[in-house]
């Protein structure tokens, strides 16, 4: 278990390149210790790169990496005690599970009775107790899965268990349990648990932090609520949230106050200091609702659609070529005609040249 | 039409096995005649046809002071060449590729690509380009005509196919695995000995089996390269040949002389049919 942090570190491939392009651009960060890390982004944005870094299969172009304040950038792999997790399950086929699962610990030198005590309990966890003297490579893909993940979890003294999508080919049903297990084992050991995904579910409901890429960017990092309710950036506001957020592109109108079309619409940002060049306005589908005694930041509009999804109703609705979306209630009354849609000023997002004012 | 494809896919089958096994059980009823029934008249059927004898084999035991033509020491000379070149082109065979699968490497316009080609290459050349130089070159140092000499040839010969092979097979073996290792704790040649070599078995029994069937059939340079001293089966079984062709003695030096191979494609065989060489890692 250790502190990481990340600091000045970028990345290029090819940096015999004149212009190399960046798989990563310069950041820093800090991981504290026994904490869940979600790393949210599409894929190609460096989230593995990053991964790679901390475990030292990658040696980053620039930067340092430290565990608890001792520098490792130049150490390899196998000195740095780290755990990691593919997206695909890797297996030693020749082996049994239980050999697999020794495997790490046998590298390192630990004692029978530790190694027989440490597999029997992450088997116990993973529920792969009754398979332990199988061949490995004889077991389905999600088994297989879980002895990588096992491999990760055996040693009790890593820096961290870096995952890189690690439940991609696991069954949802089993997916749920995992995820449970994993912040269990988390609260239990302290082990500091980094979560690569780019399913946001995934992310927001196991990591106390979420980091989300974009190209090469650490574009915003925070707990699951401010991502959703403050996106730093449209592109969280567009990436995070089902459906994403609504943007429209806006003039400013007063110190306060955007326009659309010819809608005012009051903000609790203080705007003062824009240039009034790319605004555009965002506000989550949650929070936009159908007016009913509300006197401002009403915007007139013709339904669409409107689909019942159940435990919510979604609306789509038209406002001139302005598409809003709107989660509401399903006891909501949805008038026939002369809808409004109220946007409360506090949720209204303003974003200059995309990113958040 | 079902049944149509069933006829003819058995019908095809049957011509096969008799085209692929003819010559063999020929060959064996041609090893138990002598002059006799070899050049009166077509005869098959061993007692019935004529009468059966072990003349054409015991030839091959005798000693020449005896009247035969002893192929027992040229035989275990070719074993012993040909396992012995197998086995060290596997090995750095196998740690060439594997250094050309993972690594990344460049000297001037050269990279992997081009040094595995420069490999395969070898075997491109007709054999005959490589005689001169290789009969000056072992006559250089001494070994010509001697067996050590020859194990350094079938290296250069082998290891090109143990490399190819090999390669290839590291390259579908991912990455994955060996970083898992790294992270598992193992150093670099761990992780290549402990991991990937164990995973590698199929593809380095496919390869083994290729140097040792290009081993055992190479004529060329068994002959222009060894003279009294040592010889290898291959060249005895052609001197075998006399003014009156020895047919017996030729067809069971024949069936000798493939029985090694045929033992080790019925081994290979069930080691690939087990399904180990389908990739479990995924």
């Amino acid at each position: 278990m250790a502190k990481i942090q990340l600091s000045n570190i970028s990345h290029t491939y090819n940096p015999l390149d004149l212009n190399p392009t960046y798989a990563l651009n310069p950041f820093s960060m800090t991981w504290e210790n026994g904490k869940r890390y979600a790393i949210l982004g599409p894929s190609g944005c460096g989230k593995t790169t990053m991964l790679n870094i901390v475990s030292g299969l990658v040696k980053p172009s620039k930067g340092n990496v430290l565990f608890d304040g001792n520098d490792v950038t130049n150490l390899i792999t196998e000195e740095r005690n780290i755990a990691q997790v593919f997206q695909f399950p890797v297996i030693y086929n020749t082996m049994t599970v239980y050999d697999n699962l020794a495997f790490p610990l046998k590298c390192r030198d630990f004692s029978k009775e530790k190694i027989e005590e440490r597999v029997k309990s992450v088997s116990d966890t993973l529920r792969l107790s009754s398979f332990l003297n199988m061949p490995a490579r004889k077991l389905t893909a999600d088994q297989k899965q879980l002895i990588s993940l096992g491999r990760g979890l055996v040693r009790e003294d890593v820096a961290a268990v870096l995952m890189d999508e690690p439940l991609t080919v696991i069954d949802p049903d089993l997916k749920f349990r995992l995820r449970r297990n994993l912040k269990e084992i988390n609260e239990q050991y302290k082990t500091t648990l980094v979560y690569v995904t780019h399913d946001q579910n995934e992310a927001m409901t196991f990591a106390d932090n979420i980091i989300v890429m974009d190209q090469g960017e650490i574009v915003q990092v925070g707990l699951p609520k401010d991502l959703f309710e403050r996106p730093k950036t449209t592109f969280v506001g567009y990436f995070i949230g089902s459906p994403a957020m609504n943007l429209f592109e806006t003039q400013l109108s007063s110190n306060n106050s955007v326009k659309i079309n010819d809608t005012i619409i009051k903000t609790s940002t203080n705007l003062s200091k824009l240039k009034n060049n790319n605004l555009k306005l965002g506000i989550r589908s949650e929070f936009v609702k159908v007016a009913k005694d509300e006197s401002e930041n009403l915007v007139e509009v013709i339904i669409q659609k409107i689909e019942d999804f159940g435990n919510f109703k979604l609306l789509t609705a038209s406002m001139g070529s302005l598409t809003i979306k709107s989660k509401v209630n399903r006891e909501t009354e949805i008038p026939a005609q002369n809808v409004k849609l109220y946007f409360p000023a506090d949720k209204c997002c303003v974003y200059e040249d995309n990113k958040l004012v | 039409m079902e049944k149509l494809y069933k006829i003819l896919k058995y019908t095809f089958i049957t011509l096969w096995t008799v085209f692929i096994v003819a010559p063999f059980l020929w060959a064996v009823s041609t090893s138990f005649k002598d002059f006799q029934s070899v050049n009166s008249k077509v005869t098959y059927i061993p007692w019935l046809d004529f009468e059966p004898t072990l003349e054409g084999w015991r030839v091959l035991v005798k000693s020449p002071a005896r009247g035969g033509v002893d192929i027992v020491e040229p035989y275990f000379n070719s074993i012993f060449v040909t396992c012995t070149a197998s086995l060290i082109s596997i090995v750095l065979g196998t740690l060439a590729a594997y250094a050309l699968s993972r690594f990344t490497f460049k000297a001037g316009f050269v990279r992997n690509n081009d040094i595995t080609f420069f490999f395969i290459s070898q075997r491109i050349m007709p054999p005959i380009v490589l005689s001169i130089p290789f009969f000056i070159f072992l006559s250089t140092i001494g070994l010509l005509d001697s067996l050590l000499g020859l194990v350094v040839v079938y290296i250069v010969l082998l290891m090109p196919i143990a490399v190819w092979i090999m390669v290839d097979f590291f390259n579908r073996v991912p990455k994955e695995l060996d970083e898992t290792a790294l992270i598992d704790g193992c150093n670099p040649y761990q992780a290549f000995y402990k991991v990937v070599l164990p995973n590698s078995i199929p593809g380095l029994i496919v390869a083994g089996m290729f140097c040792i069937i290009f081993g055992w059939i190479d004529f060329f340079f068994a002959f222009i390269l060894t003279f009294t001293e040592v010889q290898l089966l291959p060249v005895k079984v052609v001197a075998l040949n006399s003014s009156i062709t020895p047919w017996w003695s030729l067809s069971a030096s024949a069936l000798i002389s493939v029985a090694p191979l045929i033992i080790v494609a019925f081994v290979v065989e069930r080691y690939l049919s087990k399904g180990n060489l389908s990739g479990a890692l995924k």
